[in-house]
């Protein structure tokens, strides 16, 4: 199954797959800074002579490694499987989902995690596949009726299979990745297309429901879209992250301070610095030419995502490239306007940069699902 | 799956409109990053430098106050306080309850004092409690978990090794006050300084501050210290080496113990202050810590005005003691000679007014050596009257100095006053008050009426008797030693004569004369000053007693008690001056203080007679009492 086809390797998006290394080895450099920690050394880089001390950095790099084999792995898995077990998989990530409610580990005041032992399993990545790969299906089995735009009734089933998980995300609680998984949902059917009136209507209804909804956040959510419109009100409570940030970008002005020369990381003025705030850091030491460099790197690979939308065989595959690509665009988005202060702190990590284990393995995951989709773009197999 | 269904979407224009969209927003992202970074970078790069600097200051010690034997007066001691960095405190009120708990202070005054904005740097530690004992610094240490910002410091603080010893000569230290900082004279200063407020330590500040070192110091975000950008060490003060001897300076303070007074023991041949005592005294150690609102009221007390140096600041009729000098000018003018004798019947009558003689019964014929030995009121109105109050004014003022300020060590003091009818005429407002009379002149040349002086200007005007007619400037610092021991000043030369008296050496030995009579003579009122006569030391001097309120008034008031001496007879290098306030007699009360004095200068031992309770000693002591 893997190696069978030779035609396979004349679609095999070269752009791409760079662009997939490329960034994650770009955030290597960034995370050996951030987590810098002169405590640490590793031995097996000594012939080298270059004393290694960013147990972050590291530990992405392996992860990085582990990643790519699946990113071979989700290469080799056909598209037409995919479609053919989408529900499975939505169904088995929401039971996962279900269990977490139930018997997930509690850390920092929310459950989000299944203790399976080894490490920690989290489903909610689980089910940012299984959405898509879903809606992917729901929508390319009945396309629109005027083959222009969504109905409201048409949309009422894809509707019902985003809310649910996304319900049981928002209640762990974990909002950043609720709204995220409502985006990759709201971005495929937009993608196909809604009636204007829908659109007016969602709206319209939104805004009623902003009320009883904004009450229902938590008081600490609350706060953070609260610092969001006045960060200096609070500088050392819940503005205190924004406000650090903030410095620490703008500090970083044309050039940046230099490699491991961020002040504000460094001395650990900057909180999450290798995690959700490791943008402030790349801003601070290499500054504006760097953050260009990197956001232009990361509209090359979404453009190149788009590309294999475009080009793929059919509208499910398109769908799932769309989907796929949505993720990665409003990680992006969410998080580097978190640390420049467009946008309330959630917790949603770069996507490919942020240190995490199981962030980078799933995104590598999904890049490989997107080159298979470029890979089978002429095959007409029926596996 | 129907490939149909692909065609029927225009994927191609849907794709495109994703990648605008995506274009757009990461634009957005971009145009932010260029405000922050490039419009408001250096804004940025300020504020992060702030982040990761914070300026302590180190307080240098304050430089060490000798005696001229380089004995520490005032030195210094490690001492604790209680600081708080008011940026890490989130609850300021409650943080400082808990303090105020553990130290045992009243919390709402503790939160008053801290909550009164002075300026100060971000993350600067502002002091809470000064001088804390190790219990408090133990109980706060603690509870450093509950206690943000809390921090224990240790700066160097004053230690006084003989208490009160010569406290108003040395003076106190306290924190600068909020006037203080207005003032241009403390323009270098911050609040939270400690800075000298009277004596030595306020007239010297300059020389005794220091420098207080600066440090800049690298912290994390949880602002533990991980580094130093710079550092400016503390230049520490310099040291002082005053012209106080400190065993005559213990038994001046001792001599003057539950009495109000001062005493100036000043050598006459180069100023050099040896001694200057006032009382009552103050614990300059008070300062250091803080200072209670009793502990307060009772030393700004009206009643004793325990800060205040009578030395220098207390202006006082000098009574008797006043003749010496009234006598030097009438000899000197030559409106009378050593042997003019007047009748003394116990009173002089001026026009209508009679002008008694402290002793009633009068001391019947009696020439200028006699007058001053018994202190004779009459003789010296008749020559006071034949003098004038412009000559006594000329010699007391322009010549011994009465009336004009001694400037020592630029401390704080009384400048007294010797009326003249150019005074009387500029004084008073009223015309009819403005001239002098004749009557007037009386009362002056006994050291009464508008009088007044410091117990320092009649030791300094005394020098110039005895030795033969130089006005000193007394002067009380030695030398100034920096920290590297570079010399700063010097005064342990050359005195400072202010000029020389033209007067007749030889009036001036004949009043040298009459005074050693005040203490030798049989009848002379300073008979308690004489030395054992084992020790073959011979001192003179002469007595003050000098009225405070007039018997009219009807207030009982106890005299001002004054003794001037000067030794030994032959070659005086000595001048002492007590005066007790308020003591009586000046040959019984003052008297014995400047003889403990001499005692001491002189290295004489009280002999081991009986002769202290001889019966008939005891009863001439007694007859002194009722006659003077």
């Amino acid at each position: 199954m893997l190696t069978i086809d030779r035609r396979l390797l004349t679609h095999f998006d070269w752009m791409l797959f760079s662009l997939t290394v490329c960034i994650p080895l770009v955030g290597l450099i960034v995370l050996y800074s951030a987590g810098y920690d002169p405590e640490f050394a590793v031995d097996f880089l000594g012939w080298l002579n270059v004393e290694f001390r960013s147990p972050a950095c590291f530990k992405q790099g392996v992860y990085l490694l582990t990643g790519l084999v699946l990113m071979v792995v989700g290469m080799a898995i056909p598209t037409q499987t995919l479609y053919r077990y989408s529900f499975a998989i939505y169904g088995g990530a929401l039971l996962l989902l279900v269990a977490v409610a139930g018997f997930g580990v509690v850390v920092n005041g929310s459950r989000r995690w299944l203790d399976v032992g080894l490490f920690k399993l989290q489903p909610a990545e689980f089910m940012k596949l299984g959405l898509i790969v879903t809606m992917a299906r729901l929508l390319a089995k009945s396309p629109p009726k005027n083959a222009i735009a969504y109905s409201l009734r048409e949309l009422l089933v894809p509707a019902f299979f985003i809310l649910i998980p996304m319900g049981l995300i928002a209640q762990q609680p974990d909002l950043g990745t609720a709204l995220s998984l409502a985006i990759v949902g709201v971005c495929q059917i937009l993608f196909v297309g809604i009636r204007p009136k829908v659109i007016f209507g969602v709206v319209l209804a939104v805004c009623v429901l902003a009320y009883p909804a904004w009450n229902s956040l938590h008081e600490y959510q609350q706060r953070r879209v609260m610092v969001l419109l006045d960060p200096e009100a609070d500088p050392q409570g819940s503005g205190y992250h924004i406000t650090q940030s903030k410095i620490a970008v703008g500090s970083g002005e044309l050039f940046g301070k230099g490699f491991q020369k961020g002040t504000q990381t460094q001395l650990e003025f900057l909180p999450e610095h290798t995690t959700d705030f490791v943008f402030s850091v790349l801003a601070e030491e290499w500054g504006f030419v760097g953050c260009t460099f990197m956001i232009a790197m990361f509209f090359c690979l979404l453009a190149a995502m788009l590309r294999v939308a475009h080009r793929s065989r059919d509208l499910f595959a398109c769908l799932l490239v769309v989907g796929i690509t949505s993720q990665i665009f409003a990680h992006i988005v969410i998080n580097i306007g978190m640390v420049i202060g467009l946008m309330p702190v959630v917790g949603i990590p770069l996507p490919l940069i942020s240190y995490g284990g199981s962030s980078l393995l799933s995104l590598l995951f999904g890049l490989g699902i997107v080159q298979g989709v470029s890979m089978r773009r002429t095959l007409f197999t029926s596996v | 799956m129907p490939r149909s269904e692909r065609n029927q979407l225009n994927l191609g224009v849907r794709v495109i409109w994703a990648g605008a969209l995506c274009a757009c927003c990461l634009a957005i992202l971009v145009g932010r990053l260029w405000y922050l970074q490039i419009v408001k970078g250096s804004f940025f790069r300020d504020r992060s430098e702030n982040n990761r600097l914070r300026t302590i200051f180190i307080t240098a010690p304050r430089g060490v106050i000798h005696d001229r034997n380089g004995e520490p007066l005032v030195s210094n001691r490690p001492s604790f306080n209680v600081e708080l960095v008011v940026e890490d405190t989130p609850d300021l009120k409650k943080t400082v309850a808990d303090v105020a708990e553990l130290a045992g202070e009243n919390p709402d005054e503790l939160y008053e004092r801290v909550s009164k904005q002075t300026k100060r740097r971000r993350f600067e530690p502002k002091i809470v409690l000064r001088d804390v004992s190790r219990d408090v610094v133990g109980a706060i240490s603690a509870q450093r978990h509950r206690l943000p910002g809390v921090v224990v410091g240790v700066a160097p603080a004053r230690q006084y090794p003989f208490g009160d010893l010569a406290a108003h000569l040395v003076g106190y230290i306290r924190e600068i006050s909020s006037d203080q900082l207005k003032s241009v004279t403390y323009s270098g200063y911050r609040s939270g300084d400690m800075v000298g407020q009277s004596g030595i330590e306020s007239s010297l500040e300059r020389y005794l501050r220091g420098e207080r070192g600066v440090q800049a110091v690298i912290v994390n975000a949880l602002g533990s210290k991980i580094g130093e950008a710079y550092t400016q060490p503390e230049i520490p003060g310099s040291n002082v080496f005053l012209t106080i001897d400190k065993r005559l300076q213990k038994v001046a303070d001792d001599a003057l113990v539950g009495k109000k007074g001062a005493v100036v023991v000043m050598d006459v041949k180069n100023g050099d202050i040896l001694a200057l005592s006032s009382a009552p005294r103050f614990e300059p150690a008070l300062f250091t810590g803080e200072i209670s609102k009793d502990e307060w009221s009772d030393l700004t007390d009206p009643k004793s005005y325990k800060l205040s140096n009578r030395a220098l600041q207390g202006a006082f009729p000098p009574g008797s003691v006043f003749k010496i000098f009234v006598a030097a000018a009438a000899l000197s003018e030559g409106v009378t000679d050593t042997h003019e004798k007047t009748f003394c019947p116990g009173f002089l009558q001026f026009g209508k007014r009679s002008f008694r003689c402290h002793k009633h019964s009068g001391h019947g014929r009696t020439d200028l050596f006699e007058a001053i030995v018994q202190s004779c009121d009459v003789f010296f109105y008749t020559i006071g009257q034949r003098l004038g109050v412009d000559r006594i004014h000329y010699y007391a003022r322009d010549l011994f100095g009465f009336g004009e300020p001694v400037g020592l060590a630029g401390m704080e003091e009384s400048v007294g006053l010797v009326p003249s009818t150019k005074w009387k005429e500029s004084y008073f407002r009223n015309p009819q008050d403005k001239k002098w009379y004749p009557g007037e002149t009386l009362p002056v040349a006994i050291g009464q009426g508008a009088v007044s002086t410091t117990p320092m200007q009649v030791a300094r005007a005394l020098a110039a008797v005895v030795n033969g007619g130089k006005l000193i400037k007394p002067r009380v610092v030695k030398r100034v030693v920096a920290e590297d021991g570079r010399v700063l000043e010097d005064r342990s030369q050359a005195p400072e004569i202010a000029r020389v008296i033209d007067i007749d050496p030889a009036i001036l030995q004949e009043l040298k004369r009459s005074m050693l009579g005040v203490v030798e003579d049989k009848r002379g009122t300073g008979h308690a000053a004489a030395l054992p006569e084992v020790s073959k030391i011979r001192v003179g001097g002469k007595t003050g007693t000098a009225q405070v309120s007039s018997r009219e008034s009807g207030v009982d008031v106890e005299d001002h008690a004054w003794f001037a001496g000067f030794g030994p007879a032959e070659d005086p290098s000595l001048v002492v001056v007590a005066l007790v306030e308020n003591g009586g007699h000046g040959g019984a009360a003052a008297a014995p203080i400047a003889r403990q004095i001499f005692m001491q200068y002189f290295n004489v031992q009280e002999p081991q007679k009986p002769q202290k309770t001889d019966p008939k000693k005891r009863s001439r002591v007694e007859v002194n009492r009722v006659d003077h």
